[in-house]
């Protein structure tokens, strides 16, 4: 027993300190959502253009429509079999679920939006997620006399040149550099001088 | 006999002890790695990469930069080929698949600036960004509509209608005159110079009234 208590302070501080450890470990929530792609990973897909897919490759039973647009506009119309997740609640734990679900069963996922541009956000949050088979739609949705019309565009195309342009300005504007100097003409008055009629000379003296 | 077994396992006690802390040493190596997991948590970065506060119009950019802006830092995301042909007013070229090199962490990585970040479109732009959010880089701004709207609003602004609002013939005109900071020449602009209306006084003629000559009426 007199033993027992010499070392008790040493016994005490280990089972203390396992204690904390298993404290700890239970107390330790993982976060719901972890990066699997480091940024530099991500920076190398998104410089390629694999990415992308076009309105004539979507109708192949292993993509999956996502149309990141809010109810309002889904419900206003939306491509054929699209399902509906807006972008601010792509992390809920539903949506989560759903797209582990697509990922398990190796469906593309295809994002759209009213343009490409809206899905960039989106795109790079679950890219970097882990969720690797997903794609972005490249077209844009405009409406016709309330009727859905999509159409492919180019992502980000150089639309004009805007060097030639200015170029073409100053080309034309040196062209009529010299405008005729058109002079205000201040026109003269021209007085007419009445000339004096003559009277006839009426008598005299 | 309780004492007896006591002792027993006190025999032993250091033993186990020592035995668990190994153990638990040994499972802190088998922890996952957390290197990927740089950056904000993906919620926060969710949140701000869904806000539209990191656009700026390009109104707003074409006026702080008239302005000489000192705290403005423009940087291009395309290839060098596009920056070569056109570029914005010094602007700097960190092409999209540089941008986490060391060189552009010194132009990214800082507090003095506002950054603008920039493409054809706003889609690199948005792309460079939403890595620089999630690394936690400051003052981050992209041009919304990148160039190509660029070009469509400040470098060749839509001439208004008559039936549009005052306020539109105002932005046009400065849009206009941007433009013709940015380097556009108009035709107009170089005729307005050498027109200098010297404006001549007409002289007043005062006419004199002439008196009337009375026809002579008989005589002496």
């Amino acid at each position: 027993m007199k033993e027992l208590e010499k070392t008790k302070r040493i016994s005490i501080a280990s089972v203390l300190f396992i204690l904390v450890i298993i404290i700890g470990l239970l107390a330790y929530k993982r976060p719901k959502h972890l990066y699997s792609e480091n940024t530099i990973s991500t920076l190398e897909k998104i410089s390629t253009n694999e990415y992308f897919v076009t309105l004539n490759d979507i109708n192949t039973p292993d993509n999956v429509l996502v149309d990141i647009r809010n109810q309002f506009e889904y419900e206003k119309g939306h491509l054929e079999n699209a399902i509906n997740i807006y972008a601010p609640e792509i992390l809920t734990d539903e949506n989560s679920e759903i797209f582990e679900k697509l990922k398990t069963d190796n469906k593309t996922i295809i994002l759209y939006g009213n343009t490409p541009s809206d899905v960039v956000s989106p795109y790079m949050i679950l890219y970097q997620l882990g969720i690797d088979n997903i794609k972005i739609l490249s077209s844009e949705i405009t409406y016709f006399e309330n009727n859905l019309i999509s159409k492919d565009v180019a992502i980000e195309k150089y639309q004009n040149d805007v060097n030639a342009f200015i170029q073409e300005s100053i080309k034309k504007a040196a062209i009529e550099v010299k405008p005729k100097p058109d002079i205000v003409k201040t026109p003269k008055k021209i007085i007419p001088i009445k000339k004096k009629k003559k009277m006839p000379v009426e008598g005299g003296c | 006999m309780v004492n007896r077994k006591l002792a027993k396992l006190s025999k032993f006690r250091y033993a186990v002890l020592a035995a668990i802390l190994l153990i638990l040493s040994a499972g802190l190596v088998l922890l996952p790695k957390y290197e990927k997991h740089e950056g904000i948590n993906p919620e926060e970065l969710l949140s701000n990469a869904i806000s539209p506060e990191r656009y700026i119009t390009s109104d707003q950019l074409a006026n702080r930069i008239i302005n000489q802006d000192p705290s403005l830092l423009l940087i291009d995301v395309r290839t060098a080929e596009h920056y070569n042909n056109y570029s914005l007013l010094n602007a700097i070229n960190i092409p999209l698949k540089n941008l986490l090199d060391e060189e552009s962490k010194a132009y990214l990585y800082q507090d003095a600036y506002d950054i603008v970040l920039y493409s054809n479109d706003n889609f690199y732009a948005d792309q460079a960004w939403v890595l620089c959010n999630r690394l936690e880089y400051k003052n981050l701004y992209v041009l919304k509509g990148g160039i190509n709207n660029w070009f469509n609003t400040i470098i060749n602004p839509p001439k208004p209608t008559e039936n549009m609002p005052a306020e539109d013939f105002e932005l046009f005109s400065n849009r206009k005159a941007a433009s013709m900071f940015f380097g556009v020449a108009y035709p107009e602009q170089a005729k307005k110079k050498p027109v200098e209306v010297k404006k001549v006084i007409p002289k007043k003629i005062i006419p004199v009234k002439k008196k009337k000559k009375m026809p002579v009426e008989g005589g002496c």
